[in-house]
């Protein structure tokens, strides 16, 4: 989209969403929580200072940067870019896919729950086997 | 909790809790080292030097696919200190289920039961209580002498009859029987909530407000360079927000909102909500979207050195964010 490495949708829970781009090599599950902690811990800063929120945080690397974009009141867009690209067109790119997103947010949640998809009724069962066989002493 | 249908996974929250040094660390450092190295992902630990949690430590754990479903568990700890009430809190959003590790020695009790009131207020904020979120006791540290008898402990901590488990997580004992214990129980609940659908509701427009920092910021407001702080009491967001319920099902993530006044605030009108003004319509005054326009400059200059400055003075848990770029770069390559 504007030449980034990569891009991850994060929920501000922590939690990944979904991703797109040169991931493999990224501890995806750590990042998704560091991304949510360091939002938060942003979010906390902009309080005490008066301000609403920053809805755009960068963080600049010697070779890789990332910058997080508020999307709703929800989730984050970590993207992760490179000397190939500059901050002016990820900025553009984010600032526009955030408005997007947010919007395609507003309208599923305006959708109603069918209730087609759901967890098995068997799925605590299953899980605390599993947890047996795996985490055992 | 979160229920993905288009990745077709489950994601829970589990956060170990408890007084500083009371062996929250010890117990993920166990289960890192214990779990088979397919289901565990990396210990990320956000810590100072003389080794005490400063943010939180984090371990992904992989269950494997259960019912069709990639079922995964995230532990967090939180920093025992009192001054970090904040990350506490933060940390807290969206939890599935809590480990309170008390520490079972003589002369702790005060710092385990303030703990306690301590986990307790916090997850009021996100209407959350002890009894209705998957809670277990971790009475730590069995192997030393001078400790308190179960039954002690039970009368000062356990008021919610919760399953509690001993435990010396130096020796690694209890761990996994403790994780267990409250993976089952989150486990459970997931069915209830799903067979029942009755769907996940959360608290989120509360932030989180931390009673030690409160105090700091009206130091900070005295300043004579802040003057937009004094107009901003920190107890705000959560006195006069209403509060967003939210729900997370069906096809993919789907978030769902609904908006419901505060407790006890019927006569307030809700303040016209963050939402929008923050995604989209933001007035362009804000240094970010002053940026968007600079292109290539990265955010400078004396408003955002005066904010650097302020927020190392302001918040001692901000020196964390700091901390997280680091780890972050790391994680990066
Ligand atoms: N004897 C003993 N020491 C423990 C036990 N669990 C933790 N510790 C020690 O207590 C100290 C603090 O543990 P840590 O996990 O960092 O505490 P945290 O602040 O709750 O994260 C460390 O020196 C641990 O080795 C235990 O079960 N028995
Ligand atoms: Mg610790």
């Amino acid at each position: 989209m504007s030449d980034s490495k990569c891009i991850i949708l994060i929920d501000r829970e922590g939690y990944m969403v979904t991703k797109t781009g040169h991931t493999e090599d990224f501890d995806m599950q750590a990042i998704s929580a560091l991304v949510a902690g360091s939002y938060a811990a942003t979010r906390e800063m902009a309080r005490l200072l008066g301000e609403e929120e920053f809805s755009v945080l960068f963080h600049q690397g010697k070779r890789d940067s990332i910058q997080l974009t508020l999307v709703g009141d929800r989730t984050i867009l970590a993207t992760v870019f490179d000397e190939r690209t500059t901050i002016g067109m990820v900025r553009l790119y984010a600032k526009e896919a955030s408005q997007k997103l947010d919007k395609l947010f507003e309208d599923i949640s305006q959708r109603d729950d069918d209730g087609s998809e759901h967890i098995g009724a068997d799925f605590a069962k299953s899980a605390k086997d599993q947890l047996d066989a795996v985490f055992s002493d | 909790m979160q229920i993905n249908f288009a990745l077709k996974e489950v994601n829970c929250k589990i956060v170990y809790y408890g007084p500083g040094l009371s062996g929250k660390t010890t117990n993920l450092e166990v289960i890192h080292s214990k779990a088979p190295t397919t289901n565990r992902g990396e210990l990320t630990s956000i810590a100072t030097e003389g080794d005490r949690t400063l943010f939180f430590d984090f371990l992904p754990l992989n269950l494997g696919n259960v019912a069709g479903m990639k079922t995964k568990f995230q532990l967090y700890t939180v920093p025992g200190q009192v001054f970090y009430n904040s990350t506490r809190k933060l940390v807290l959003q969206g939890v599935d289920g809590v480990v309170f590790v008390a520490d079972s020695r003589r002369g702790k009790l005060e710092e385990n039961t303030e703990s306690l009131e301590n986990l307790k207020e916090n997850m009021a904020e996100y209407g959350l209580t002890l009894q209705t979120t998957p809670f277990v006791i971790q009475y730590n540290k069995r192997d030393l002498e001078d400790i308190h008898t179960v039954e002690e402990l039970d009368r000062a901590l356990n008021t919610v009859n919760a399953p509690t488990v001993e435990a010396s997580a130096l020796t690694g004992e209890g761990v996994f029987p403790t994780l267990k214990k409250l993976a089952g129980m989150v486990l459970e609940n997931l069915n209830r909530q799903q067979s029942s659908s009755v769907v996940r509701r959360r608290m989120l427009a509360k932030e989180p407000v931390a009673a030690g920092v409160k105090a700091r910021a009206g130091e900070a407001a005295a300043a004579p360079s802040t003057p937009s702080a004094p107009s901003r009491p920190a107890g705000r967001a959560a006195s006069e927000q209403p509060a967003v319920v939210k729900e997370h099902v069906a096809s993919g993530v789907k978030p769902v909102e609904r908006r419901v006044p505060p407790k006890g605030a019927s006569g307030v009108k809700p303040r016209v909500t963050p939402r929008r003004e923050n995604a989209s319509g933001r007035p362009a005054a804000s240094p970010a979207a002053r940026d968007v326009a600079q292109g290539e400059r990265p955010a400078a200059g004396s408003r955002a050195a005066l904010y650097i400055v302020l927020t190392l003075v302001v918040l001692g848990g901000a020196a964390a964010a700091l901390y997280y770029t680091g780890v972050l770069g790391k994680l990066l390559g």
